[in-house]
């Protein structure tokens, strides 16, 4: 039986914040979240240098593009600036486009299963508001295959993502305008849903369905093909922050029994070029099978299915990705999305909620910090300390974060720890 | 509280413009936008929905003028008052809309600070039971603040209907006020202006107005300086709040709404502020385009250019607080004892009493105070700057060792700081690293 991976808890900055405008920077962020996370695990940074001391403890840093957006790489080392408590501990930064937090997450869990180290922190982060809008979707392209889908695009993102809007459109024969009223409904609930979450970006802001329908107006611009600014995650500063731990380090340090467990994990990866993407899996049931099969990699190493997960987070960066995540997760099969949201399957209060959080439409997505984000959300709903968003049942939950286009997936399931210690 | 259809009259004004904005998307009501004329209320329709960024709440905003008023308020759920800020235009509105007004249609006045108790009076005794102060800040899709406040006649279960409306419908950070002169935001916010202002003034040889906003800078928990806010705001609305505080109340702050000689000389030259060119600051376009921004030197009476004032303990704190390191920020301050650094200790200990004088007198709570001076100024509330300051025990030894002697024998410092709990914000976004 694989040895348990059990998580601690965690912390994240207010995605509302721009840190620019705050005049501070990546210190004063890492700081916040580690200071945060830090109280509420009930570890101090003594504890770091004790644990350090008998080489128990590791960090994992995922952040995509640091080096264009504040001028800084070697970001494993940098937190040796956040605490002297750091000076010594083995960290590194680990970096996949926006699944850059998952990949950290991953290269933690991989750790402290191989027992290299008992106890594992996790800080995802990403300040995307030091440049300009230009700027900052340049940047991003470096996700895409710069060469081909990125260099002289303005905003090459919401380009592929509309893109994979036309391609479903296509793939299953799909109605374009019930389609597109599909994506509005996506839209509007993460919005709803980011109302209850203290952290999120967009606690403040109007959505609609009407607004959200509304595409190709001054308040909703096309942005990238059909897609509108409506079907768009946001550009957002912050960090998040999590801890997870061997069943020996719970054993010997930890009161209580009652932490979840990593109970499956799946990553693959698809061909980098969103048409390469699109011609492999032309005869695929799936638009995106290699996203499906980082799912099905999940459930089978957690010996779950659909049934046995009781939520989602999922990587909205666009409503198009949101929108095939629903068969990818086997809520439906693929072509037939469009039941679980008109059907409200996915809201808040449906059988199957997606983005309970506000996801990255509603919480924001700081590139860096989204995987470790859902993460810390499942964690937080399993254990019953997502307050205003809380679900009434959360047993277990599942994560998809993904990277590019679609092109590196990674799954989580997340769920209560049946056997006690 | 079903609100389906709302009258907001004076619709072209910022507030009534962004209110509307607000009444027509998160309530999704249809909101007659009633203005003087056809073509002020289309511009404003157009500004309504630019306040809330969606277009298509266009279509719940209606163009009207006071000619249609029978119509709207007759089919009106709610009419949200909004025009120029004088009891005889108000109660001139209210005698007009009174005759079509339906029972049960609630009516809320915007206003920021004349006496609800009053202004109710103008209604019949049938109507009086539905009317009471509903106050939003500018601009309400940032600053969510609502003061309600109720007169004596409001009917105890419709303020409480509306206050449930307000909080899950429209989403406002709701608290309920007194009616007491300006309600709770600006008297709190304007003492702290208006005594910065009087700084200014005392301190005029030193620089004055620049002077006394490098020491009350964004580093000390707020957006912008107190007296850029009050040249934002405009000199003649800021007269207008310190004026009718400081003649209708008599608390120990008194003096300190008493606007300075050389303000209310601004405002006899039209020098309002940023709305009329020059006020408190002067913003000049060079040939380039880029802006020059010259101050009024109170000691010459002319503008000058702005003094890049370098204060040890500031430049010290922002260092502190750019790299997040808050406690080290704050000693920084309260170990310095230049002239600089005390007056700015000395202007964030007394707002700390201010707000909670203010909140026990006429706020909801404790909190009140917190929640309004976050959301409706965005500066840093009054309990979590004695969080910033290391709580309560830290916070009362560093006011007793530098508030003036008396000052303190005007204020119980002990019976002011008895049982206050912590802040429910954190104090660390709003201490800005500059």
């Amino acid at each position: 039986m694989q040895k348990k991976i059990y998580v601690l808890g965690g912390a994240q900055t207010d995605f509302e914040r721009n840190w620019s405008k705050e005049g501070k920077g990546v210190i004063a962020l890492l700081k916040e979240v580690i200071d945060d996370g830090l109280r509420n695990i009930g570890l101090t940074y003594g504890d770091i240098v004790e644990l350090n001391k008998q080489d128990k403890i590791a960090c994992f840093v995922g952040n995509f593009i640091a080096e264009y957006y504040v001028n800084q790489g070697h970001l494993g080392a940098l937190l040796t600036e956040v605490n002297p408590a750091f000076y010594g501990v083995p960290s590194a930064r680990y970096e996949a486009a926006c699944a850059s937090g998952s990949v950290a997450l991953d290269a933690a869990i991989t750790k402290i299963r191989a027992e290299d180290y008992e106890i594992a922190l996790v800080i995802g982060w990403e300040l995307m508001k030091t440049v300009d809008a230009k700027s900052c979707g340049d940047f991003l392209g470096r996700a895409a295959f710069y060469e081909d889908e990125g260099v002289g695009i303005d905003f090459p993102f919401p380009k592929l993502f509309g893109k994979l809007a036309d391609a479903t459109i296509t793939k299953y024969n799909l109605d374009e305008k019930r389609y597109l009223d599909n994506l509005a409904k996506i839209s509007v609930t993460n919005f709803a849903n980011a109302k209850r979450n203290p952290n999120a970006q967009t606690k403040k802001w109007f959505m609609n369905e009407a607004q959200a329908k509304t595409r190709g107006t001054s308040t909703n611009d096309l942005i990238g093909g059909k897609l509108g600014i409506s079907d768009c995650s946001q550009v957002t500063d912050g960090a998040a922050f999590v801890a997870i731990a061997s069943e020996k380090f719970v054993k010997e340090n930890c009161t209580s029994n009652e932490f979840p467990i990593v109970k499956g994990w799946g990553h693959r990866v698809a061909p980098m070029k969103f048409d390469k993407k699109m011609e492999e899996s032309s005869a695929n049931d799936y638009i995106l099978p290699w996203t499906r099969q980082a799912v099905l990699d999940a459930y089978r190493r957690a010996n779950m299915n659909v049934d046995d997960i009781d939520f989602f987070e999922t990587h909205d960066c666009f409503t198009s990705s949101e929108f095939v995540a629903i068969s990818a997760f086997g809520i439906t099969v693929p072509g037939h999305e469009n039941e679980a949201i008109e059907n409200g399957r996915i809201a808040f209060d449906g059988d199957k909620p997606i983005n309970p959080s506000g996801g990255l439409i509603g919480c924001g997505h700081p590139v860096g910090a989204s995987g470790v984000r859902m993460f810390l959300d499942l964690f937080k709903q399993v254990t019953g300390k997502a307050e205003g968003y809380q679900l009434k049942i959360a047993d277990n939950g599942m994560m998809l974060n993904i990277g590019g286009s679609a092109t590196t997936n990674y799954v989580f399931i997340i769920g209560r720890n049946e056997v006690s210690l | 509280m079903n609100i389906k259809t709302v009258t907001v009259i004076g619709a072209n004004g910022t507030m009534g413009c962004n209110v509307a904005g607000i009444f027509a998307s998160f309530g999704e009501a249809k909101v007659y936008m009633v203005c003087r004329d056809l073509e002020a209320a289309k511009k404003a329709r157009i500004k309504a929905t630019m306040t809330v960024k969606a277009e298509a709440i266009a279509k719940n905003l209606i163009p009207k003028t006071y000619d249609d008023l029978e119509e709207c308020i007759s089919k009106s759920d709610l009419i949200f008052e909004s025009v120029f800020e004088d009891s005889s235009i108000k109660k001139e509105v209210y005698r007009k809309i009174a005759k079509y007004l339906q029972p049960h249609t609630v009516i809320g006045t915007g206003t920021s600070g004349l006496s609800i108790n009053e202004l109710s009076e103008c209604f019949d005794e049938k109507i009086r039971p539905y009317y009471m102060g509903i106050h939003m800040y500018n601009p309400p899709y940032n600053m969510t603040l609502c003061e309600i406040t109720p007169s004596q006649y409001t009917d105890a279960n419709i303020l409480k209907k509306m206050k449930t409306y307000l909080r899950s419908v429209l989403l406002r950070n709701v608290e309920e006020i007194k009616d007491e002169p300006a309600f709770m935001g600006n008297r709190i916010g304007f003492q702290f202006i208006n005594e910065a202002m009087q700084y200014a003034e005392i301190y005029k040889d030193n620089g004055g107005i620049d002077y006394i906003d490098s020491i009350l800078g964004p580093f000390t928990g707020r957006t912008m300086a107190p007296l850029s806010t009050s040249d934002f705001v405009g000199l003649d609305v800021h007269k207008a709040i310190v004026d009718n505080i400081y003649n209708n109340t008599n608390d120990y702050a008194h003096e300190t709404f008493k606007m300075p000689r050389f303000a209310i000389k601004l405002i006899s030259e039209n020098k309002l502020g940023r709305k009329s060119g020059c006020g408190l600051y002067q913003a000049l376009e060079n040939s380039d385009g880029s802006k020059t921004i010259n101050v009024y030197d109170i000691a010459t009476g002319n503008y000058r250019a702005r003094e890049k004032y370098v204060f040890p303990f500031a430049k010290q704190m922002i260092q502190e607080l750019k790299v997040g390191n808050y406690t080290s920020a704050f000693e920084r301050l309260t170990n310095n004892h230049s002239i600089e650094a005390t007056i700015c200790i000395q202007f964030l200990i007394k707002y700390v009493i201010y707000g909670l004088v203010t909140t026990k007198s006429i706020g909801e709570n404790i909190y009140s105070a917190d929640n309004v001076m976050a959301t409706g100024f965005n500066w840093v509330p009054p309990l979590a700057v004695i969080d910033a300051f290391g709580g309560v025990n830290s916070f009362k030894k560093i006011a007793i060792e530098r508030l003036p002697k008396d000052f303190l024998s005007k204020i119980d410092i002990d019976e002011i700081l008895r049982n206050v709990p912590k802040s429910n914000f954190d104090y660390r976004p709003f201490f800005k690293a500059k």
